[in-house]
């Protein structure tokens, strides 16, 4: 079983908190801490951003975790070190890399290996949809390395089901059109869409984009398995109240729950 | 006789490639816009009602056919092979830019559009899309580069005279790429009521194809007129490559015609070898960027290089899929110029014909400056003179140290 399956199972009547920080924001040194104040305050999947010049499509707040994080000159390498001192810390803790497509293609052939090496347990590409994933999938599953499909508002039904036949982890319900940390309005429609997408499939469905605070995290958490916040977290990094995080980490935990 | 030298070419593949390269590298919201455009489009290519509203705007609208206009002054100077300029830049808003926008904005209504949102780099695309936005009451949004906007001015300033909105960027390098990612941001959230009319053979499939086609027109009325004027195809064609419209425009038409040598011109900066310069097909390596997979400027962990030109729209770190795919196969060569001998170009076409060239088209122009005097008289080139020079005053006045 891997530890995406096992975070799943285990907690099967509990709620997943997934959190989302930049590696390297605001540098090396602090983003390791933060994650590891995430681990002690209830996160149950880091999923840790690969830093890139062209974030397309991350809003405002995300974007300049970007930029902070290449100033900082962080590589691919050092990424993959984040995660190899986490794991050596902790076995349990899924950890998820989400980033653009040309990232992961600067690591070539060896993408699975290097990631596998590292303790990466999954990967979120934003830029790359199911039609063009074949050799991505393929590659990452020698290594049981889920690629973790996003699905938005606009997958039609057919679609839809094209992509259950090859995903795995969970699944990441992007719960609007746009960009991370833009405004949710719709309810009713993030409900009904995972609904419809849990009708089709065993595996944990979050949701993610949009969700900001810990009223909006419960009630997006009672139809789903889980949910993801980025923005808001990223938000305290800029302003320098990084104490905040973990208030704010364990305030979520417990409202979803 | 003929056909037994034509090579069958017929690209992008269904699966929108050309090659290895293309693609749709987007994000999922993305796919359904990008799936009703390829339908819509496909449907469009066979509707001769849709083709003759193209080709009325483009007679009547834009002022085609451009003519083909004999450089002779310049030929003398350079005393070797005749050069001949397509005139690009007397299209209606000064470019080759208005024919891809006359094109989409019909697409745009087919699909019931109500707004059209454009990246842009030197403004020419930006002034394109607001122009037939303008003709046809479309809300318009231009994302423009914080530095691009400082050096197109006039640009700027005309699009907001025809109504559009154009909104500053400032993230990343603040150029025509970061301009890119701000519309693709805007794209995902308006995807409803908005079409997105990228301006150069770049993007996501079919944008590539359908750029292309609506450019083609340039070749298609090379071929006629250089048959009429000079009895044959000529021997050279050659066109700047930023994204490469243009360029795939008057080429497209002639890639199975393989006597005739084609020629791209990137944007060599300050020196290809110097590193500060926007010619990936030169000095780049395949990635994935904008939703296709080409040649770009990146580094070891695939971060995307800041570029330079002093040409605004040739400042991309990118190029069209397809040039990617014409590079490898061998049927385009591909060169580059650098911010000097552009300038240089420019001010000569200026004094000798003159017609005031782009700083993006004066890349071409350099390169023809360089070969044209070792070839046979016999010889034909012609010059995609892709735009008009009016936009790069204030640059052009500030390289010779001038302040206006």
């Amino acid at each position: 079983m891997t530890r995406l399956e096992k975070t799943f199972k285990q907690n099967k009547k509990n709620k997943i908190l997934v959190t989302y920080t930049v590696a390297g924001d605001p540098s090396l040194s602090t983003s390791k801490k933060i994650l590891n104040d995430l681990i002690s305050s209830g996160a149950d999947i880091l999923e840790i951003g690969v830093p890139f010049s062209d974030p397309m499509s991350e809003g405002p707040v995300i974007q300049k975790a970007h930029e902070r994080a290449l100033k900082k000159n962080i590589e691919f390498q050092n990424i993959l070190e984040i995660c190899n001192e986490i794991r050596s810390k902790n076995n349990n803790v899924p950890i998820v890399l989400m980033g653009y497509m040309n990232s992961f293609l600067s690591l070539g052939k060896s993408l699975s290996n290097k990631l596998f090496k590292a303790g990466v347990d999954g990967i979120i590409v934003v830029d790359l949809p199911y039609d063009e994933s074949k050799f991505f999938f393929q590659n990452l599953r020698k290594k049981n390395i889920d690629l973790i499909r996003l699905i938005s508002p606009t997958t039609d039904p057919k679609r839809l089901k094209q992509m259950l036949a090859s995903s795995s982890g969970y699944l990441y319900y992007v719960s609007l059109k746009g960009i991370t940390g833009a405004k949710l309005k719709n309810f009713a429609e993030v409900k009904n869409k995972v609904k419809s997408i849990k009708k089709l499939t065993n595996l944990p469905v979050v949701v993610g984009f949009g969700i900001k605070d810990a009223k909006t995290a419960k009630k997006m958490a009672a139809f789903s398995d889980g949910v993801v916040v980025g923005t808001k977290i990223i938000d305290f990094i800029e302003k320098k109240s990084i104490k905040k995080i973990s208030n704010f980490t364990k305030l979520l935990k417990k409202a979803i729950n | 006789m003929k056909k037994k030298r034509q090579t069958k070419y017929s690209f992008p593949d269904k699966d929108g490639r050309f090659g290895n390269f293309g693609g749709k590298y987007v994000s999922e919201t993305l796919i359904t816009a990008l799936d009703q455009l390829e339908e819509v489009y496909s449907k469009a290519k066979k509707d001769k009602l849709f083709q003759q509203e193209v080709i009325n705007d483009l007679n009547n609208f834009v002022g085609r056919p451009s003519p083909l206009y004999f450089a002779e002054r310049w030929t003398k100077k350079l005393g070797g092979a005749k050069i001949y300029l397509k005139r690009e830049d007397l299209n209606h808003t000064g470019a080759h830019k208005i024919n891809n926008t006359v094109g989409q904005v019909l697409l745009a209504k087919k699909m019931g559009k109500k707004r059209v949102i454009a990246e842009t780099g030197a403004g020419q695309h930006g002034v394109a899309t607001a122009t037939v936005a303008a003709r046809h009451g479309l809300e318009c949004i231009i994302f423009m580069g914080e530095e691009d906007i400082e050096r197109q001015s006039l640009n700027v300033y005309r699009m907001k005279l025809l109504g559009a909105e154009v909104c500053s960027v400032d993230s990343g390098t603040k150029t025509l790429k970061d301009a890119m990612n701000e519309a693709m941001r805007d794209w995902v959230t308006n995807v409803e009521d908005t079409h997105y009319i990228i301006g150069s053979v770049a993007g996501p499939h079919p944008y590539p194809e359908i750029v292309r086609d609506f450019n083609s027109i340039v070749g298609k009325e090379l071929k006629l007129q250089s048959k009429k004027e000079f009895g044959k195809y000529p021997d050279i064609i050659v066109a700047c490559v930023g994204g490469g419209s243009n360029a795939m425009g008057i080429f497209h038409p002639f890639i199975e015609e393989t006597k005739t040598k084609l020629v791209g011109v990137e944007a060599g900066g300050s020196g290809v070898k110097t590193g500060k310069h926007a010619a990936p097909l030169s000095d780049g390596k395949v990635g994935v960027l904008h939703g296709m997979k080409t040649y770009l400027m990146q580094d070891k962990d695939g971060q995307i290089l800041s570029t330079h030109s002093v040409s605004a729209g040739l400042d991309y770190p990118g190029v069209g899929p397809e040039h990617a795919y014409l590079r490898d196969i061998g049927r385009v060569e591909y060169q580059s110029a650098t911010d000097k001998q552009a300038l240089k170009s420019f001010h000569e076409l200026t004094r000798i014909e003159g017609i005031m060239p782009a700083l993006e088209t004066a890349h071409a122009l350099a390169y023809v400056n360089k070969i044209a005097p070792s070839l046979n008289k016999s010889k034909v080139i012609v010059i995609n003179l892709s735009g008009r020079g009016d936009k790069d005053m204030f640059t052009v006045a500030k390289e010779d140290g001038l302040v206006l």
